[in-house]
């Protein structure tokens, strides 16, 4: 039987002259789970941009059961069962879910958009996969997580039998990754085929039938998962072994950098997201937040940082007051944030990597002298960080609209390790970035903590929080329901019950780790 | 950078491409209307360049220099048009007040010639100063208003432009005008107040070199002063020039401010340099045509002068097709527009460059450009 899928000696070079697949081969036997891994910037996406209709290959053919299709747009793939959920969400903001889901398909009664029956697909798509939403909230009012899950549900919707899932679980929590998991399982054992894209070799090793591996715009290994270990695949992306485990040498805590104090937030529509946070974070120590995605954790980071005032409440960089005063004179008094949306917020797309570099740093020598910007000195300050970041793109020229998605979040990385702040904010920092760039940005947020930093670690991966925090503090419903000493002894359970709101401190407890 | 040589080369001869095929689009359409369109498109093509006569006993005249004149004309005050367009767009506000702006700036400029008095330098400056003043203040308004009260600056700048031409002819026919003459306008200014003529035998004045100083300036402003990198990350994404730390308030009001100045000089080419005096109606809708400019230039300040020259040349051309052939001026618009409409649709260049890559095959195409892309 021939297979499902069959690219053949892909090549793909954009226009801007970087060869972003070289004679990739790439196949898919019906009903199975493959993953597909490589570094940022190895062509994952390309590739599956080009099986979607979304780009044009500059050399190669796709077979599908054998028979050789061109599919120059979307909606062929759509019509030959193709559907694809972007790495970076492709959703209508100010429309509800339902109308997301249905969007282009709209069921119709009489001239207009049933609605209703919207809000019912919706609904029932959603309990039939366990992928739960709320389908008449509007998407710009919730969670990235709740996104992710709209998108999925929107290709469903569309009668995909071949998913590609563009690092789907990037965004997810361990709970709504194993959810998505069933999901998936489930698809496939109703017939449907899955391609999964993912940085975390752990998932690979949970859910894939077969795993490609790209490096480099080339395929360098196809094998069945269960042949081979975690460490074999890193090996086969990276081309060297990686350390999975940061090295922490014992901490040196100095006196507390950040005090919050009795921070709430309530919400234009009159929601509280923050209920009077208080905490501090030492020089010299990584604070980590854990929560479930959605407990008021953006909306942390976001008054630190200066992007919004809070309602009440006080926050004081080295004994400076910050809030409501902007991000400038924030940034100025020494705070860094790796904002978690990074699109929206973190890059501007059109922009060049050199320009993008140096937004909290433009009006300053040696970038601006007497009024006039120095274009060599930018230029030179982006080389230097992209290489110390091994930032891979065609030059500091080039657009961030044209990096993977990994190097996109090596760029904000850059920017704000090189600000040499006091307080780093460090919200999703490794999501989306590949195992060998994961390593290297935890490595770099232990060294600023044993440089006497404080970090502020906000991460919906756990494993994460317990490899970097030396004290986690638990977020629910806007709250701080617990602060703990990272140790051996705390576990993933313990946590997950503060996490769900099954169990809080006391204020007193809480008030003895502040 | 190899590649950028070759990316640059490759985008002159897609735009070149681009340009001959609109030219050809617009001939096809001539054939339609004309019974005489090779005659009548070599007019459009060539009516606004002089030409060469040699006389019978071999000597040789200049002909046609006014019609050059008129296309330089025009594109000097399209230039600085497309200029003040090209800055609010960059910082992705859609600004339509040039109009406005341009006469109050040739309101401010004919006070200071008429009614002021000092040696031609000083006089002319203190003019050019009044008009940029104006246009400065009248962009500001739309800003601000924008910026913090989030008024629609589409709506705002079109109402602004109603006000200004309003009390500019209110002004001019009740205080300005000169009763003795037959119409509607002010005396001639002085002599001190009138920009000299640079190219004899035409009303291309000094307002060329401003005009030159003026490009020159914004794109220094665009591309070497912290302000024109701040419009620029505004227009880009507004919530990451937040998130930087920029004042993207600021950066609206004085962008839609610095705007007018530009569109406030187009005003002083108009009354200081072609016409001499203000009349009623200065040149009318011009000011529209500002956007047609800064969108050829893709908002680019080094472009604009080409764009300037390009579409006054279309414009001009236009012009003499009209007077010297059958085709109407309905028909004569028509073919200007669809040129432009041609030519800025985002889609014809990509086209165009699928187009080229398919000649080559995907090989050669990797192999030309392999290496590129292992930055690390
Ligand atoms: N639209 C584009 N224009 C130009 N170059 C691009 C474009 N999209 C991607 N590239 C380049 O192509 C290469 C491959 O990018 P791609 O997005 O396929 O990587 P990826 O494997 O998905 O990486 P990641 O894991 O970071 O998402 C990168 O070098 C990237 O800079
Ligand atoms: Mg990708």
């Amino acid at each position: 039987m021939p297979n499902l899928i069959d690219m053949r000696d892909i090549i793909k070079v954009y226009p801007n002259g970087v060869a972003a697949n070289r004679d990739v081969n790439f196949s898919v036997e019906k009903g199975e789970i493959h993953a597909l891994v490589g570094e940022n910037g190895a062509g994952k996406s390309t590739l599956m941009k080009i099986l979607y209709g979304l780009e044009q290959p500059t050399g190669g053919q796709i077979f599908l059961n054998g028979r050789a299709v061109t599919i120059s747009t979307p909606h062929q793939a759509i019509a030959l069962g193709i559907g694809m959920v972007h790495q970076n969400f492709m959703l209508i903001p100010s429309f509800t879910i339902a109308e997301n889901v249905v969007l282009g398909q709209e069921p119709i009664k009489g001239q207009l958009i049933d609605a209703e029956a919207a809000i019912n697909i919706t609904r029932q798509l959603a309990q039939e996969y366990g992928l739960e939403v709320d389908p008449t909230a509007k998407v710009e009012a919730t969670p990235v997580g709740m996104r992710q899950r709209v998108e999925i549900l929107k290709t469903l919707y569309r009668g995909a039998d071949l998913l590609i899932l563009d690092e789907p679980t990037a965004v997810l929590t361990p709970q709504e990754t194993d959810d998505l998991f069933d999901a998936v399982r489930r698809l496939v054992s109703q017939g449907k085929t899955v391609i999964f894209i993912t940085h975390k070799l752990i998932e690979v090793k949970e859910i894939s039938d077969r795993v490609t591996v790209m490096r480099h715009g080339e395929v360098t290994g196809r094998v069945q998962t269960a042949e081979v270990s975690e460490e074999d695949i890193a090996r086969m992306m990276v081309g060297r072994d990686v350390l999975f485990r940061v090295e922490k040498p014992p901490q040196q805590r100095g006196e507390a950098a950040v005090r919050v104090s009795g921070l709430s937030y309530v919400s234009v529509t009159g929601r509280p997201l923050l209920r009077d946070v208080s905490f501090n974070v030492y020089r010299g120590e990584i604070l980590g937040i854990a929560g479930v995605e959605g407990n008021g954790q953006t909306q942390l980071a976001e008054l630190l940082s200066g992007l919004a005032a809070p309602t009440t409440g006080a926050a004081t960089i080295n004994g400076q007051s910050i809030l409501g005063r902007g991000p400038r004179y924030v940034r100025e008094a020494g705070v860094a944030h790796i904002p978690e949306d990074r699109l929206t917020n973190g890059v501007a797309l059109e922009a060049s990597i050199a320009d993008n570099l140096v937004v909290d740093r433009y009006y300053r020598p040696p970038f601006t002298r007497r009024g006039a910007m120095s274009l060599r000195q930018i230029r030179q300050h982006a080389e230097n960080l992209m290489q110390k970041f091994d930032i891979r793109a065609a030059g500091a020229g080039a657009a961030i609209g044209s990096l993977s998605g990994g190097n996109m979040q090596k760029v904000i990385i850059a920017r704000e390790f090189s600000a040499d702040p006091a307080l780093l904010i460090a919200a999703q920092p490794t999501r989306g970035v590949d195992i060998g760039a994961s390593e290297f940005v935890r490595r770099q947020l232990v060294e600023a903590r044993n440089a006497g930093k404080a970090v502020l670690l906000i991460s919906a991966d756990l494993a994460e929080v317990f490899s970097l925090a030396d004290r986690i503090a638990v977020m629910y419903k806007g709250e701080i329901v617990a602060i703990f000493q990272n140790s051996p002894d705390l576990t993933e359970e313990a946590l997950g019950l503060y996490m769900l709101g099954l169990k809080r401190q006391t204020p007193a407890e809480i008030e003895s780790q502040l | 950078m190899k590649t950028t040589r070759r990316q640059i080369t490759l985008e002159i001869v897609r735009i070149v491409l681009v340009v001959l095929l609109a030219l050809l689009l617009g001939f096809f359409i001539t054939t339609l209307v004309s019974d005489d369109p090779v005659g009548a498109y070599t007019e459009f093509l060539t009516g606004p360049l002089p030409k060469i006569s040699i006389n019978d006993d071999g000597g040789w005249q200049l002909r046609g220099v006014n019609r050059f004149g008129n296309w330089i004309e025009d594109s000097i005050t399209l230039i600085l048009l497309g200029l003040s367009v090209a800055i609010v767009f960059s910082a992705r506000q859609f600004s339509l007040g040039a109009e406005g702006q341009l006469f109050l700036g040739a309101l401010a400029a004919g006070a200071v010639s008429l009614y002021f008095h000092a040696p031609a330098v000083i006089h002319i400056s203190l003019a050019l100063i009044a008009a940029g003043a104006a246009g400065f203040v009248w962009g500001l308004i739309p800003g601000a208003l924008k910026a913090y009260l989030n008024a629609d600056e589409i709506v705002s700048t079109l109402m602004l432009n109603i006000i200004a031409i309003q009390f500019y002819q209110f002004i001019l026919t009740r205080y300005m005008r000169d009763f003795t003459a037959g119409y509607i306008g002010t005396e001639y200014f002085p002599e001190t107040a009138v920009l000299p003529v640079v190219i004899p035998g035409t009303r291309v004045t000094v307002a060329l070199f401003i005009t030159i100083a003026a490009v020159v300036a914004v794109w220094f402003l665009m591309s070497r002063m912290p302000l024109g990198y701040e419009i620029r990350m505004l227009g880009a994404n507004r919530k990451f020039a937040e998130y930087g730390g920029i004042k993207v308030k600021r950066v609206i009001t004085l962008s839609m401010a610095i705007s007018g100045i530009l569109a406030g000089l187009a005003g002083t080419h108009l009354s200081m340099g072609l016409l001499k005096q203000l009349t009623l109606s200065l040149s009318p809708n011009i000011g529209f045509e500002g956007i047609v400019v800064a969108l050829l230039a893709r908002n680019d300040p080094k472009w604009v002068p080409v764009a300037g020259l390009f579409y006054g040349y279309l414009r001009t051309g236009a012009q003499i097709m009209e007077r010297s052939s059958d085709v109407t001026r309905e028909m004569v618009l028509v073919i200007q527009a669809i040129i432009i409409l041609f030519i800025t649709a985002e889609r014809v260049l990509p086209l165009i460059q699928q187009w080229w890559q398919r000649r080559r095959s995907p090989e050669a195409i990797l192999d030309s450009v392999e290496g590129v892309g292992d930055v690390a």
